[in-house]
């Protein structure tokens, strides 16, 4: 608004300045240099009004006012470079738009042989009323106030979309590949209406190229199981054709560890997945029993003799969450807890609450996890140096991985370190 | 229908819809030792057409199948038959293996299977289908009856058609009313099974058992869940 106030008065003052013909003017200005010298001038200049709109100023050649007023920076400027000849370089006299620029000056040339020049300003009393002291602060506030109000407008529309975009960024780092924001930025015509859009096209391409890559470990792992089926029976069938023999027994051992691999394979690429179903109430002091109560019943059937999962049950949180994925990351930490059990031994899972979250502690007696290695734990396939160099290394190598996921996807967090007293320590924290 | 084995032991007949064809094959080999007469069909719709054009004393039914699903399959054979059903799931599949069951299947098998286990499930369905000459054989509960001998079961006089799974279970119910059964002993009972971990496959049964009762007019009875125990049938007043 202030500006086109602004260029507004400038539009008036140049069409007054252009308006106005030196052609009566001079003649009468010679007429009076002829007559009285500088002092005929002089006198002129003071006896004519012209108009109200424009001054006119008469400078010698040293740039003095013949009346001494004060010559206004601008036009001497343009005097210093009109009287050196010398235009800057930039303006082309052919452009139209710089007619006005490179329109002569005019100059009378005296008997004596002194040299005037006229130049013509806007006139200072034509703004006179704003020049009183108490006008100047009245402006400068409507001005700051305008110009306020405009900027505040202009960061909104360049902020409002920028900060969206912000948002977006950080939300599609942190790996929510469904985030667009077309919607509220993609309409506007300017550049960040672009970026807009192509930031969307980016997270467009990033989403297919993780969907084709869970679809195919999903393929993979579908395609893997029909001959693994096939294995199993042509398995069975040698037994009965030739008895059993220990090779059988081996074979159908390593089929069912292929199969479980395959199984955890799948429930990881389908945890990355949103849940096909809505979260609904679980309590998780039941769960917790009836994983310790599985678990234990899996360690004796596998032979795992020695080690008991016991659970502390310290408070009765509820939380919201799906049930299948709240038990697989449970129980794959503490199945990780009992495979890195010494034998008599006991797992501790220990359930607490504070102001905002449920916290589930799995502890076990084992030798614990270099510090290095803590942070690549719930790495997919990750081996601590440990466990890579035992033999009989039991579990798949996704069982924590499972488990983070299964606790993201119930909008917790999953944190690893060794307790001071000795073995790991997991630690499940689920918003109440 | 229902399946009735008599005394004598015979060959039971079992349909297996599953598009593995050289699974099917070795499946049935290795069943055919044990007295079980397996029909292989690769399609759905060619196991819809064999099922209706046979008695079989069993289906077994691949939920993954191309072409008409698994579960179109099922709806469609639940629609004239109570014969029992296992269902192959691919594991972790969980939405098909619950739909499954409320469609009325009465046990499923992740697959890859190990064939010890399917042919253990074959047999745990066949035998429970037969009646014990010590056995009650007539159960009764305000106005829900039920008859082993004919396995039919009504509420006041109106009959139910209930899978093998549910007469079971509503069976077991019946036998002590108003005393919690187990879940553990349920899955015995009606599945011939342990029950396993996170399993809920018979709290689904347990649901549409009660969506038919309530279907058939019965107000008075219910069928309620101790958490954590297992269900008793509440007599009315």
């Amino acid at each position: 608004m202030a500006g086109v106030a602004g260029f507004l008065y400038a539009e008036r003052m140049r069409d007054a300045i252009e308006s106005f013909d030196f052609g009566d003017a001079m003649l009468d200005a010679s007429a009076a240099l002829e007559a009285a010298g500088r002092e005929g001038l002089t006198n002129w200049i003071k006896d004519n009004p012209t108009t109200s709109a424009i001054t006119i100023f008469v400078l010698d050649e040293r740039g003095h006012d013949i009346l001494d007023r004060q010559v206004p920076f601008g036009l001497m400027r343009v005097f210093r470079r009109f009287r050196e000849h010398r235009r800057p370089r930039q303006f082309d006299d052919r452009d139209p738009r710089n007619l006005r620029r490179s329109r002569p000056h005019p100059q009378l040339v005296g008997a004596d042989g002194s040299v005037y020049t006229f130049l013509v300003s806007p006139s200072r009393a034509s703004h006179s009323v704003w020049t009183t002291a108490d006008a100047r602060w009245l402006l400068f506030v409507i001005a700051l106030l305008v110009s306020g109000i405009v900027s505040w407008f202009l960061a909104t529309a360049i902020s409002g979309p920028v900060r969206k975009l912000r948002h977006a960024t950080v939300a599609l780092a942190g790996g929510d590949l469904d985030v667009r924001i077309a919607e509220s930025v993609g309409k506007r015509r300017d550049e960040l209406g672009m970026l807009g859009r192509d930031f969307d096209s980016m997270a467009e391409n990033l989403q297919r190229a993780a969907t084709r890559q869970i679809e195919l470990s999903r393929n993979i792992s579908h395609e893997l199981r029909s001959p693994l089926a096939r294995m199993r029976v042509a398995v069975e069938l040698a037994k009965q054709k030739h008895g059993d023999m220990p090779e059988f027994e081996r074979l159908d051992s390593e089929a069912e560890r292929l199969d479980a691999l395959i199984g955890q394979i799948l429930s990881y690429t389908k945890l990355d997945a949103s849940p096909d179903t809505d979260p609904e109430p679980i309590d998780l002091a039941d769960l917790i029993k009836e994983v310790v109560e599985n678990v234990n019943y899996e360690c004796k059937a596998e032979g795992i003799d020695g080690i008991s999962v016991v659970a502390r049950i310290d408070a009765s949180p509820i939380t919201p969450g799906h049930v299948d994925a709240m038990i697989s990351a449970i129980e794959n930490i503490v199945r990780n807890a009992v495979h890195h059990s010494p034998p008599e031994s006991e797992v501790k899972i220990h359930l607490s609450q504070d102001d905002e979250n449920a916290l589930i502690d799995v502890r076990d007696s084992g030798p614990g996890v270099d510090d290095e290695d803590l942070r690549r734990l719930f790495e997919p396939f990750f081996r601590t140096r440990e466990s890579a160099e035992s033999k009989n290394a039991r579990g798949t190598g996704l069982g924590l991985a499972i488990a983070k996921r299964a606790v993201g996807v119930n909008g917790g967090t999953i944190s690893a370190r060794n307790h001071p007293d000795g073995g790991l320590l997991v630690r499940i924290s689920l918003p109440l | 229908m229902y399946i009735l084995m008599t005394d004598t032991p015979k060959t039971a007949r079992v349909l297996l819809i599953d598009d593995d064809q050289e699974l099917g094959l070795m499946l049935s080999d290795f069943l055919a030792t044990d007295r079980l007469h397996i029909t292989v069909c690769n399609t759905g719709e060619e196991g819809v057409d064999s099922f209706a054009a046979n008695d079989f004393d069993l289906l077994i039914l691949d939920i993954m199948l191309p072409g008409m699903s698994g579960l179109d399959v099922l709806k469609k054979i639940r629609q004239r038959s109570q014969v029992p059903i296992i269902m192959l799931t691919a594991r972790g599949d969980d939405i098909d293996r619950i739909i499954g069951l409320e469609f009325g299947a009465d046990d499923y098998l992740p697959k890859p299977f190990n064939p010890r286990e399917l042919l253990a499930r074959i047999k745990a369905i066949l035998r429970r289908a037969q009646p014990q000459d010590t056995d009650t054989r007539h159960w009764k509960l305000g106005g829900i009856e039920v008859d082993t001998r004919t396995h039919r079961a009504a509420v006041d006089g109106t009959p139910m058609q209930l899978t093998g799974t549910e007469f079971e279970i509503l069976k077991s119910l019946l036998e002590t009313p108003g005393e919690v059964v187990s879940k553990e002993q349920l899955s015995e009972r009606a599945l011939g099974r342990r029950l396993l971990p996170y399993d809920r496959s018979i709290d689904t049964h347990i649901s549409n058992l009660r969506g038919k009762l309530e279907r058939a007019g019965n107000k008075n009875e219910t069928i309620q869940n101790q958490r954590g125990v297992g269900y008793l049938l509440i007599p009315g007043n």
